[in-house]
């Protein structure tokens, strides 16, 4: 069985490695159109994705290989959907896109909830809990990208209809209860532990004691 | 003002707003207005709803919660009656109140749990901050419930872009200042003193912690 997971692993790996290498050629082909607005999204996305790795290496982090390959997938739907026009020429392809960045939302709400359960005292959860923190967490996320797209802060052009925005509310919410009824079963059946044990070690030791030091100084 | 003054003032107070809804449904048969006919009764209904838990179930809800509830019906009941929705801004006034309600009873429920559930022990600024998340998220609920009945009545509950995301910021910034009245309540003890009665007779009927 051992086996089994290690090659699995690997294979993820080199699948976010394939993810990554896709999006290069996306920033060539960003500069090849003279389209400098997606060279500069695309590489924030590419940074995005690289994250994990970067920081592994300057401060001993190991991210979860599932949101390592997450974030890769989902900056590589948003940059295709911006560069080859796919949110305009693709039948719901951002709601798509929408509904994978829901799932990130609610796979890294789950895991930080489960992390600060099991290292910090100021919070302990039942897994039900937990749950149903995660979907109300990806449903308030979801309003927040709202926001962001009511304000234009990227002054990207988005559509604004009601529609769209029942859409992706919808979208934000299917996501958080996919994540949260997954997240119960592999807590049950202690495969969460495993997937964050790592994260949730280094978290510990670079944020959650030095808070609670701190805290128990003012005191 | 002492603490028992201020009970019986807010008891005085919550039969005062109940007394309103009355006088909104002699006002509304005078009228034949038969929808706010229909809905006063179900506020008085909803508004007598504290009372009857605490006869026929032994469960006080906190007088502050009672008051929220009423004076929701009330804006709500009225609004409707005297078009008082025509008025700018009304509709979020009512909007605002509504979401209050919503993140004083998620403070609430939170809290209790927190005191008599082992299932649920958290810092005072995690709830808070849960609070935020449950009323946006409540919010949300609230436009799907809109859009759907859209949908499938062909009626015109969601008026459109603007006023489904002014509505979510609305719940948004209720949330944010329930949050903020709860946390300094919980630091000065009154938020304990507040639920303490409605917290141990949950507890003894639907918790059933060792403390109960």
């Amino acid at each position: 069985m051992g086996k089994i997971k290690n090659i699995c692993r690997k294979r993820c790996f080199s699948f976010t490695f394939l993810l990554r290498i896709v999006m290069i050629i996306s920033i060539i082909l960003a500069v090849w159109k003279k389209d400098w607005v997606w060279v500069v999204g695309t590489f924030i996305g590419l940074f995005i994705s690289f994250l994990p790795s970067i920081i592994k290496k300057d401060a001993k982090f190991t991210l979860p290989w599932i949101l390592d390959f997450l974030i890769a997938l989902v900056t590589i739907l948003h940059m295709g959907g911006r560069l080859f026009d796919y949110y305009y020429t693709i039948e719901n392809y951002q709601i798509i896109t929408r509904f994978f960045i829901s799932i990130l939302v609610a796979f890294i709400a789950l895991s930080m909830i489960y992390i600060l359960d099991e290292h910090w005292d100021g919070l302990k959860m039942d897994k039900y809990a937990t749950a149903f923190i995660t979907v109300i967490f990806t449903m308030a996320v979801g309003v927040f990208l709202e926001f962001v797209k009511y304000l234009n802060v990227t002054g990207t052009y988005y559509v604004k209809t009601n529609h769209v925005l029942m859409l992706n509310l919808s979208a934000d919410t299917i996501a958080g209860i996919i994540i949260a009824i997954i997240g119960v079963n592999l807590i049950k059946t202690g495969k969460f532990e495993e997937i964050t044990d790592d994260f949730g070690n280094q978290i510990d030791k670079m944020v959650i004691e030095r808070f609670e030091k701190r805290s128990a100084k003012k005191k | 003002m002492n603490k028992s003054t201020l009970k019986i003032w807010g008891v005085i107070l919550s039969y005062f707003l109940k007394t309103v809804i009355i006088i909104f449904l002699i006002i509304s048969i005078w009228k034949l207005h038969w929808i706010w006919i229909f809905g006063c009764i179900l506020a008085i209904i909803v508004s007598l709803v504290p009372t009857l838990l605490k006869r026929n179930y032994q469960i006080t809800l906190p007088l502050v919660l009672e008051i929220l509830i009423t004076i929701a019906l009330i804006l709500h009941v009225g609004g409707g009656l005297f078009g008082a929705y025509s008025i700018p801004n009304y509709d979020t006034l009512t909007h605002f109140i509504s979401s209050f309600l919503v993140a004083f009873l998620a403070f609430v429920i939170i809290y209790i749990l927190h005191v008599y559930w082992d299932g649920l022990i958290m810092d005072k600024y995690a709830m808070a901050f849960v609070v935020v998340i449950a009323t946006i998220a409540m919010g949300v609920v609230w436009e799907f419930n809109e859009w759907i009945t859209d949908i499938i009545f062909g009626t015109n509950e969601q008026w459109g872009y603007i006023d489904t995301i002014k509505d979510l910021f609305i719940d948004t910034l209720a949330g944010i200042f329930m949050a903020i009245i709860g946390v300094s309540m919980i630091k000065r003890g009154s938020f304990d003193e507040m639920t303490e009665e409605f917290g141990e007779q949950i507890d003894k009927k639907i918790i059933k912690s060792k403390k109960g």
